[in-house]
């Protein structure tokens, strides 16, 4: 029994209007992706000429692509992507989510300005604090070590600084939702924290952890800033950092600019369609503990 | 009972100190380290500092009194209203129509979210191409429709445009990303409180405003808090299609600024300055928006 | 002295040109000569290289087989770190010298963005090289290697240099009945020819005054110069220069308010005013020879119906002069970057040799020449060896710069990147919209340029 086939309500003039809002707003997001789809086959000095046109016929090229595998070792780039992000996604989802159920649950002093020194740590551009970062981990010899794991770890370390806080305040506010009574039976019978934590409140605030997860991954992939400052051995160097450094001088080049973004996104949408199905068990178990 | 739980604190400081000190070390640290560069004349992002500044708080000075401050301001600040209004608002009924159909949920779920898949510098460029003077994508469709002569295109980067092409792509990109996370918060509301509701029987409206909203408190919070945060920081699509506050200085917001200080005309103490005004800015008003939306602990 | 200095310097470098485009005939035994003490016996070494060749530079390729045969010929590795020379690529550079963690050689600016390497002794200077290895650069022109505005002494090697000249759309310019610009074109035929070009419903000119006016005003303000004299900052607005940059921002102000630049220049960008020129809207454009990499990227398709690939519709000439100082065939050329070989690598007993070595393959006549095919100028004394195939509008380049009589180099290399050029160049759009009186921004320049050079050269500067 899913939430969702429970409500009955017949075919009505105010179902057409939701779902014409609805297509609308879809149509809108859709449709820059499929436009980039379209104009990454299309040779370059037609994008601006005719970019709303099929890639058929003279039009049409591989070229970009072609391009694109010849400049980049794909594997390895691809692998560097996943091995930070899917670190950094692990390391934030675990430590975030002892802090947000800590700070959702318990009460103690400083908590207040524990709270808004978190919200503060969100407000950091990430181009303010990189170069005492910088400093600091070169003093730690983690960057550009000859080791490229360890030479990963540099960025991998100060993502996970930055992606706790939007964590830890999502997971809190979920958390904080969520009824105690739970909690209270097994703590009667006889769990202590840690169990409550691994047993009550990590399945049910499941959804939340999966939309986290997805952010964060999201955000690691696809920032570039600090990872164009840490990673400069070739054998580091990550998709979204190789596709941009040489699209970056391509300046019109549109046709392999839209091919990289296609390269760069591949990843991210499988990913995502995988945490998707996540988010939808979590979702039937919600509704069997409603 | 919660006090009993959660008397002990030992635990506690099991779960909050890892994330702490990651923050210490790469967040609150540079930031200190900011606050000291903000007093001190430093030229180049990789230098040490020439001297302390003269006098010492030149640059707070410097911070009221810098005519493009003040136009990135009052840019970033209708960027968070405009972000609240938009971004969370179409987001929250959008969650709210899909809560309430049943064929296509996941289609719409998938397709709200693509505008943040697509990384927003790689955004940036396709919306240049959209709001092209010659030959855009807009400019093309207005001429096709009459609407436009040929030779007499809208520049919609001019003056009197360049605000609202800036705004409308920050704001649609994100309305997924706040989508998911209110429907990830509807998702947790019991069906039964419905149910009972509408035995009880309450319209649609009613229900909505009498059960949804006041459960969405909290989640809805969060959104106001990251709102304020993320604006206070939007960066890449507005550098990318209105590169140093383009046209004519008009499009300066407080992370294009800052960056533009720092990057491109040396200025590491002021734009440390700038950081620490985005930081108290951002606390201040998410304080606010927390205080005014006041948290439910059930 | 400085005057003499530059006059004996832009003489030497429209010699050098002439070299560079006719074909070298010692070349090919120069090249073989091998350079230095080959591959130090013993140990092999890996060495940590940072060039500016990585991303989507044009040399990429050239730079790559050109290590990779080193390596091969050494049985050395190279560690390399190369990136797109940008402003962050820079400051990363810098940045990695502050903390220590700096490459063994280097390939950077050789111009004011390393006066800090200089006067901290981070890099090695040629002489000190040369104490050890006497042959060390001794391929190039002394005068050409791109001496340190510190102390004037040699720091590195130069491989390819720049020109800047006029791209016209010979295709837009026959539209509009207007014959192809040719040596001693007039500054009033420029304006005539704007007026026809803008009535015809075309751009005359191709450039986003807010992101990029550079270019435009070098030569505005160049038109009121010498070769010999361009390349010195004002030190006030009534001395030669500052008149010069006052009269060439007017120039450019008019050149505005007649509506010669494309409607949006206040609004756009650098890359979107480009593709006025590759779609023939637009008949002129001042650039470099950067730029003919793109032009034959962007216009190798036939887009204008003619049967011929669009990018035959670009030449090269000189822009328009104005009055007589400048020649019209009088242009701006020069050498900015060049091979550093850092101190700490050369302390390294271990390394030494393997830089020098290096450095030395890097900048050998051969290698030079591959970097220079499309048309750009070099410090070698041989003169680059002519590539076999050129492109059409390589040779249009190559018949160029034979008739180049002066080259001085790009005044804004002069001014400090940070506190001096960008904001300079970003207050173009509020001088020629009349935001800002014109004298006034060049007096802020000249006060920018002196508070930047008494806080950085505390040693005294060089004659």
């Amino acid at each position: 029994m899913t939430a969702l086939s429970k409500r009955k309500s017949p075919v009505s003039v105010s179902k057409i209007i939701v779902y014409l809002v609805l297509i609308v707003w879809s149509l809108t997001t859709i449709y820059p992706f499929i436009w980039v789809i379209m104009n990454s086959f299309k040779k370059n000095a037609y994008i601006q000429q005719s970019s709303f046109t099929l890639p058929v016929g003279k039009r049409f090229t591989m070229q970009n692509f072609q391009t694109a595998f010849e400049r980049i070792d794909i594997g390895s780039a691809y692998l560097n992507s996943l091995l930070i992000s899917i670190a950094v996604t692990i390391l934030v989802i675990i430590l975030a989510g002892l802090s947000a159920f800590a700070l959702a649950r318990y009460q103690f002093r400083g908590k207040k300005i524990l709270e808004s020194l978190i919200v503060a740590s969100m407000m950091f551009p990430v181009f303010a604090t990189i170069i005492p970062v910088f400093r600091m981990e070169y003093r730690w010899g983690i960057v550009n070590n000859d080791n490229n794991l360890i030479s990963l770890l540099s960025v991998i370390l100060p993502q996970v600084a930055g992606n706790l806080s939007f964590a830890i305040i999502v997971l809190r506010g979920y958390i904080q939702g969520l009824p105690i009574e739970l909690e209270e039976s097994a703590f009667l019978e006889g769990c202590n924290v840690v169990q409550i934590f691994t047993k009550i409140i990590l399945p049910v605030a499941k959804p939340s952890f999966a939309t986290v997860s997805i952010f964060t991954f999201l955000w690691s992939y696809n920032d570039l800033f600090t990872q164009m400052f840490f990673l400069d051995r070739p054998g580091t160097r990550t998709i979204t950092l190789l596709l941009s450094q040489i699209t970056s001088q391509a300046g019109t080049n549109y046709g392999f600019m839209n091919a990289s973004v296609i390269l760069v996104v591949i990843p991210v949408l499988i990913i995502y369609i995988l945490l998707q199905k996540n988010i939808i068990k979590g979702m039937t178990i919600g509704a069997v503990k409603g | 009972m919660n006090a009993m739980i959660y008397r002990k604190k030992g635990a506690l400081f099991l779960f909050l100190i890892p994330s702490l000190l990651f923050m210490a070390v790469f967040l609150y640290y540079p930031f200190v380290m900011n606050v000291i560069n903000s007093f001190l004349h430093i030229t180049a992002l990789g230098d040490k500092a020439l001297g302390v500044n003269q006098p010492w708080y030149e640059n707070y000075v410097k911070l009221f009194q810098d005519p493009l401050m003040g136009v990135a301001m009052k840019n970033t600040f209708l960027m968070i209203l405009l972000t609240i209004v938009f971004q969370v608002g179409i987001a929250l009924v959008l969650a709210l129509l899909v809560d309430n159909i049943r064929f296509g949920t996941q289609f719409f779920r998938t397709a709200f979210f693509f505008p943040i898949v697509i990384s927003a510098s790689a955004l940036g460029l396709m919306f240049n191409l959209v709001f092209l003077y010659d030959g855009g994508m807009i400019n093309q469709l207005l001429q096709a429709i009459h609407l436009q002569q040929a030779d007499l295109p809208i520049d919609w980067k001019d003056k009197s445009h360049a605000l609202a092409t800036m705004f409308i792509p920050v704001c649609w990109q994100y309305v997924g990303f706040y989508f998911v996370i209110l429907a990830t918060g509807l998702n947790n509301i019991s069906q039964e409180l419905y149910e009972a509701a509408e035995i009880d029987g309450a319209t649609k409206m009613q229900r909505i405003g009498c059960i949804t909203l006041p459960l969405l408190r909290n989640t809805l919070c969060t959104c106001l808090v990251l709102a304020i945060t993320g604006a206070l920081k939007v960066f890449d699509l507005p550098w990318v299609m209105f590169p140093s506050g383009m046209p004519m200085d008009t499009t300066w917001l407080t992370g294009t600024y800052m960056y533009q200080q720092a990057w491109k005309l040396g200025d590491v103490d002021y734009s440390s300055t700038i950081a620490i005004a985005i930081v108290v800015l951002g606390v201040v008003l998410s304080q606010a928006a927390s205080r005014i939306f006041k948290e439910k602990e059930y | 002295m400085k005057r003499i200095l530059a006059m004996v310097l832009s003489v030497l470098m429209a010699a050098s040109v002439f070299t560079a485009c006719g074909s070298s005939k010692s070349a090919a035994t120069e090249s073989k000569s091998d350079t230095p003490s080959a591959a130090a016996a013993g140990k092999k070494v890996s060495l940590d290289v940072v060039t500016s060749y990585g991303g989507d530079d044009g040399n990429r390729k050239n730079y790559e087989a050109a290590v990779k045969a080193w390596e091969q010929k050494t049985g050395n590795t190279i560690r390399d770190s190369s990136g797109t020379g940008n402003e962050d690529w820079k400051v990363k550079v810098m940045n990695s010298f502050e903390v220590g963690s700096e490459p063994d050689v280097l390939f950077f600016f050789n111009g004011a963005d390393s006066n800090k390497l200089v006067k901290n002794k981070k890099v090695v200077s040629i002489d000190e090289i040369r104490k050890q290895y006497p042959d060390y650069a001794k391929n190039m022109r002394e005068d050409m290697l791109g001496a340190s505005p510190v102390d004037g002494k040699n720091y590195s090697i130069p491989v390819n240099g720049y020109w800047e000249s006029m791209f016209v759309n010979t295709k837009v310019l026959k539209d509009c009945g207007i014959t192809v610009p040719m040596v001693g074109y007039t500054y009033d035929q420029f304006l005539k020819d704007c007026e026809i070009i803008k009535n015809k419903g075309y751009t005359p000119i191709a450039a986003s005054l807010a992101e990029v006016p550079n270019y435009w005003f070098e030569f505005l303000a160049y038109n009121y110069m010498s070769p010999t004299t361009f390349n010195t900052m004002p030190q006030s607005i009534t001395d030669d220069a500052g008149k010069a940059w006052i009269n060439g921002l007017n120039d450019l102000k008019e050149l505005f308010e007649k509506g010669y630049f494309p409607k949006n220049t206040n609004s756009t960008t650098d890359a979107d005013t480009n593709n006025l020129m590759a779609k023939n809207k637009a008949a002129f454009m001042i650039d470099g020879s950067w730029k003919v990499g793109w032009f034959e990227e962007n216009m190798k398709e036939d887009m204008d119906g003619d049967g011929k690939p669009d990018i035959e519709n670009i030449d090269v000439v000189f822009p328009p002069v104005k009055g007589s100082t400048r020649a019209s065939t009088d242009y701006i050329g020069g050498i900015s970057m060049g091979y550093f070989i850092t101190t700490k690598a050369w302390n390294n007993p271990e390394k030494r040799d393997a830089c020098v070595d290096f450095v030395s393959h890097m900048t050998q006549d051969d290698v030079v020449s591959t970097f220079c095919a499309a048309g750009s100028i070099s410090a070698l004394k041989n003169g680059v060896i002519s590539p076999s195939t050129a492109s059409p509008l390589v040779k249009k380049v190559n018949e160029m710069n034979k008739k180049v009589t002066g080259i001085s180099a790009a005044v804004e290399d002069l001014m400090d990147n940070k506190s001096v050029r960008t904001p300079f160049f970003a207050d173009v759009k509020n001088m020629v919209t009349g935001k800002l009186d014109i004298t006034k921004a060049v007096g802020n320049v000249i006060a920018a340029q002196k508070a930047f050079q008494a806080q950085t050269s505390n040693s005294s500067e060089a004659s």
